[in-house]
């Protein structure tokens, strides 16, 4: 005679620490396997589009910063500041996009270091979250001596950059670099052999090139699942398309494929910004743009490519002192939604490591 | 998936001990180096002396008063809208009578400091870190707190180097309370 079963729902979240945020994931499960995960969003809804349309251009480099992701809240200002020069047609001079870029890059390898970290405790590997936040307060520190912040910096300005960094910064950057490039080999070494790591990760959590396609996936997860694109390459905006640097592309869909991307793209990251310091010209930083400035009347939607994915604005202006609507492509929130597909069929044990693998943040999911 | 049901037991045993020496190994190699964490009350890391701590109103040494033209000019940048100015009189005899900061509104972003026209800045920001509280009303700061806060000298550029340095006071956890943490003593608003 069979058992009769039936289907068990589970909550997992909001308050859940392993969930990164305010998450809440509905499990169905068949014993011990997984048939449906929803995803419940909103926990963490900061209405930042609504909000930036009461604020002035200038005045929202400091909002986006914090409404969005906050773990890139200088690759946020960028996307802004890039949507209003763009609108507004405002020249950035050559070192401020040199210096954004330089920015941008060093704030990829702190959020991926912020990735890996998480998702190593998430594996149980306490060592790697260690290790990762030691090199991220590095980065940190570098960051406060140039912008005066440690998550939120509103350093970008619309025409470039607010202050130039102080004498020898860059030296320290350099010298930062040289040690970061020998604790990627010592992350490496530590897990891509690992046999316990492999069997958590290697062929958990696949996602087809296909799925990741309608799910509109980006970024490290999009790469990961073989759609080579980056917006650095395709539609390359600052000074990228003066950058050597290759996109690491994995056809597998795995959560190893994924942390073999981040982990090739901080190596790259890394080659970015030092040929961004070996070029870094002389001159202004930032081009002189009133505090009251106006946008004239349109629309612009800009690309950029985040340490996430594919982050994009889309700005309306009416022609006055204030966006007229403000629209966020956040990656996060396309990247979750393909949490479903990657879950199917897997255990329970395997939530924690495919939804770590993705690497969401709330508030970029919310805004 | 159990040891029997693989297909070289031998193999996968002896791959999984060399991944856990080289594992330990590393984090051996590590656990000799400089340790990077710090006691943190008794030793302090290095701050930045651009680290947005603290907004503070610094006074001109030559006349002893406000370097403040009252200008107007933060209050409307604000994005919090955490300044509060009001002023006294006419033409040169123009006196601040009010200039309040809500420190909790505060988001840090340093554009009242961008937008200030005086030289030097008449608002500037202080690498003071430990202006936490435990009671909100003591984050109002007037005119006088932010007197008190500003720079005895002006901020040298570079790097104010604090490490290793015993901090001032007893380290009993009584010695910083929150008036004690914040320069120059509190405020009672």
């Amino acid at each position: 005679m069979a058992l009769r079963t039936e289907e068990l729902m589970l909550n997992m979240g909001p308050q859940h620490p392993s969930t990164h945020g305010v998450l809440r994931l509905v499990v169905t499960l068949d014993g011990e396997n997984i048939v449906d995960v929803r995803p419940d969003i909103g926990y963490l809804h900061s209405s930042v589009e609504k909000m930036m349309e009461y604020r002035r251009y200038v005045q929202n480099v400091s909002l986006v910063d914090r409404g969005m992701d906050y773990l890139i809240a200088l690759q946020n200002e960028q996307v802004y500041c890039l949507a209003v020069e763009r609108l507004a047609g405002i020249e950035v001079p050559e070192r401020g996009m040199y210096l954004r870029v330089i920015f941008d890059e060093l704030q990829r390898l702190a959020s991926h270091l912020v990735w890996l970290g998480t998702w190593g405790i998430d594996l149980g590997a306490t060592t790697v979250f260690l290790w990762c936040f030691r090199e991220r307060e590095m980065i940190l520190d570098l960051f406060e001596k140039v912008t005066g912040g440690r998550l939120h910096h509103a350093y970008f300005r619309i025409g470039g950059v607010y202050i130039d960094p102080p004498p020898g910064w860059t030296d320290e950057v350099k010298g930062f670099l040289d040690y970061f490039d020998r604790c990627v080999a010592e992350y490496d070494k530590l897990l891509t052999a690992n046999p316990i790591f492999l069997a958590r990760t290697k062929g958990v959590g696949v996602i087809t090139r296909r799925e990741a396609v309608a799910m509109g996936a980006s970024g490290p997860v999009g790469r990961a699942s073989g759609i080579a694109v980056d917006v650095r390459k395709i539609e390359p905006y600052e000074v990228y398309d003066r950058m050597t640097f290759d996109v690491p592309v994995f056809p597998e869909g795995d959560c190893f494929a994924r942390y073999q991307v981040r982990l090739e793209e901080m190596r790259q990251s890394s080659r970015i910004v030092r040929q961004a310091l070996k070029a870094l010209p002389g001159g202004e930083v930032r081009s002189r743009v009133p505090m009251t400035m106006k946008a004239p009347r349109g629309e612009v939607y800009v690309r950029t490519e985040s340490a996430r994915g594919d982050l994009a604005i889309h700005l309306v202006s009416d022609g006055g002192e204030m966006p007229y609507r403000v629209k966020i492509r956040a990656p996060s929130f396309s990247n979750l939604y393909a949490l479903t597909e990657m879950m199917r069929g897997w255990k329970i044990a395997d939530v924690i490591a495919i939804l770590g693998s993705i690497d969401i943040v709330l508030s970029d999911v919310d805004r | 998936m159990s040891v029997a049901q693989r297909k070289n037991p031998v193999g996968e045993i002896v791959g999984a001990v060399r991944a856990l020496a080289t594992g330990l190994g590393l984090t051996w190699q590590v656990m000799l180096r400089r340790k990077v964490t710090v006691k943190y009350p008794v030793e302090r890391l290095p701050v930045s002396n651009r680290f947005h701590g603290l907004l503070a109103l610094p006074i001109d040494p030559e006349t002893g008063k406000d370097l403040c033209i009252i200008c107007f000019q933060c209050e409307r940048v604000c994005p919090s809208r955490c300044i509060h100015i009001e002023a006294q009189g006419k033409g040169k005899e123009r006196v601040l009578s009010r200039f309040d900061i809500e420190m909790d509104k505060c988001q840090y972003c340093a554009f009242c400091v961008e937008v200030c026209p005086t030289e030097p800045k008449a608002i500037v920001f202080v690498p003071h870190y430990e202006s936490s509280t435990f009671d909100r009303s003591t984050l109002l700061y007037n005119l006088d707190d932010l007197h008190r806060a500003a720079p005895k000298e002006p901020i040298a550029t570079g790097i104010v180097d604090v490490r290793h340095r015993r901090a001032a006071g007893n380290h009993n956890g009584a010695g910083l309370a929150p008036s004690a943490a914040r320069p120059g003593g509190t405020t009672t608003p």
